[in-house]
């Protein structure tokens, strides 16, 4: 518990840190590898594996479990939530029964990964 | 920040703490639930098909389904399984008794001198080990082929489980705990894919109801191509879960059984059965 407490707290600091620099400073490039990036993160299925429940832009052979991954800047105006979401911040484990996992808290990805998988589906 | 957060932690523990405790039900109200359940769900299909699993919720692959049970490809391992009974024939029959379409039917149970649940495959090894023969491996082989042929032998008699003791109301509620308890590294249950999300998809796998899990096992499954028991399967799920298997009828897959069984009762016995 301790050790979750110490990652979620990090988690929540480095997200704000990186969510709050503006991404258009970044060299466009830059920003598209991040986004291919993330891309390849969230269909892979060992690590995101997000097209097990999604169905994700051109991605093959979706699940149905989850709702579609599509217009997430109109329904997360604040990235910063769509990045607790995925990452699974407490308050946002608040569908009974969800099957969506808690990538950030239970370690399956990184901040890191998640921060590019959050870049990659921003733009869908 | 950090005071709420320790206070959302701390209150998640206190909650799953006190559910843990609430969760001696009633299996037979517990039972009728998750039919209703499923029944609403679902209103189109009646319970009894729920024996075909995942395939009734897709017409294709139901039609395909039936079509590879044409030529069933488990018939070589059910042969295998009557060769073994009869090689130890005079063992099994002090076990079993000589009727081999009567026995699938009585498993599992709650043995009420040891306290256990007793599956099909764990009493086989027990007649085996009691008459000095080696026992079989658990997950798949002449244990499932035993296993399967004894399902075929009890084809069409109807899962039947007794819960009427203590003892068998706390192993049905301890397999009930585990079913519903997320686990592992996803966070996943068995409820939250085979009852919340039944008959949708992960990828292309549509999920299969809960109810009538057991009833076709062992399964022939064209991903092995062979025969595989009821418990190598939720090792399998266990692993898909990104958690620990437990072993091959260790007490926590028997008492999950025998909440699954009961979960099945008067279903028809279809095993073995095919899947994808
Ligand atoms: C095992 C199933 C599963 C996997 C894998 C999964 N999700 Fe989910 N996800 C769900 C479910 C179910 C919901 C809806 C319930 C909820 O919000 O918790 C959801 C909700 C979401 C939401 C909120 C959607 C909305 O409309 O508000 C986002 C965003 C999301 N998932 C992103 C992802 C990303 C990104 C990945 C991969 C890194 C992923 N999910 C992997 C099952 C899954
Ligand atoms: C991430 C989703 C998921 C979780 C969690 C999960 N399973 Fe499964 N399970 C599947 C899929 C997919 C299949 C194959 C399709 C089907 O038959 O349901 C399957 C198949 C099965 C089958 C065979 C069904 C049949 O008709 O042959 C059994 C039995 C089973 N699961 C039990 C369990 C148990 C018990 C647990 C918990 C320990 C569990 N599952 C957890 C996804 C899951």
């Amino acid at each position: 518990m301790n050790s979750t407490m110490k990652q979620l707290l990090t988690a929540l600091a480095i997200s704000s840190a990186v969510i709050a620099s503006p991404a258009s400073v970044q060299a466009a490039d830059k920003g598209a590898t991040a986004i291919e990036q993330g891309k390849k993160l969230a269909f892979s299925r060992s690590q995101g594996n997000c097209l097990a429940c999604h169905m994700v832009a051109d991605g093959a052979m979706p699940g149905n479990i989850g709702p579609a991954l599509i217009a997430m800047k109109l329904r997360y105006p604040d990235k910063q939530k769509l990045y607790n979401k995925v990452w699974g911040t407490p308050d946002t484990q608040n569908v009974p029964n969800s099957m969506m996992p808690p990538f950030g808290q239970n370690g399956i990805l990184t901040d890191e990964e998640i921060g590019k998988i959050v870049d990659y589906i921003y733009t869908l | 920040m950090k005071k709420t957060l320790l206070v959302a932690l701390s209150l998640g523990v206190s909650v799953a703490a006190t559910s843990t405790m609430a969760s001696s039900v009633d299996p037979e109200k517990d039972r009728q639930e998750a039919v209703k359940f499923f029944e609403a769900k679902t209103p189109n299909v009646p319970i009894a098909d729920y024996i075909n699993g995942a395939y009734i919720y897709d017409a294709d692959k139901m039609a395909q389904w039936e079509a590879a049970e044409e030529f069933p490809p488990y018939l070589d391992a059910v042969d295998a399984g009557e060769a073994l009974w009869n090689q130890d024939k005079a063992v099994y029959e002090k076990c079993f008794g000589s009727d081999t379409t009567n026995i699938r039917q009585h498993y599992p149970y709650f043995d009420e001198k040891t306290q256990q649940v007793v599956t099909l495959e764990w009493a086989i090894n027990i007649c085996r080990e009691n008459a000095g023969l080696k026992p079989f491996k658990y997950k798949k082989g002449d244990i499932a082929n035993l296993s399967g042929y004894l399902a075929y032998q009890a084809r069409g008699e109807k899962i039947d489980v007794k819960i009427d003791s203590e003892g068998a109301k706390a192993a049905y509620n301890k397999g009930r705990e585990f079913f519903l308890e997320p686990r592992g590294q996803l966070n996943l249950s068995c409820a939250k894919c085979h009852t919340y999300n039944a008959g949708r998809k992960a990828r292309s796998n549509i999920l299969s109801p809960h109810v009538g899990q057991t009833t076709h096992f062992p399964v022939f499954r064209a991903k092995w191509q062979e025969l595989g028991t009821l418990h190598r399967r939720y090792g399998g799920c266990q692993q898909n879960m990104r958690a620990k298997p437990y072993a091959a009828q260790s007490e926590t897959y028997r008492n999950l059984e025998f909440f699954e069984a009961y979960m099945s009762n008067g279903l028809e016995i279809n095993g073995p059965g095919y899947r994808e």
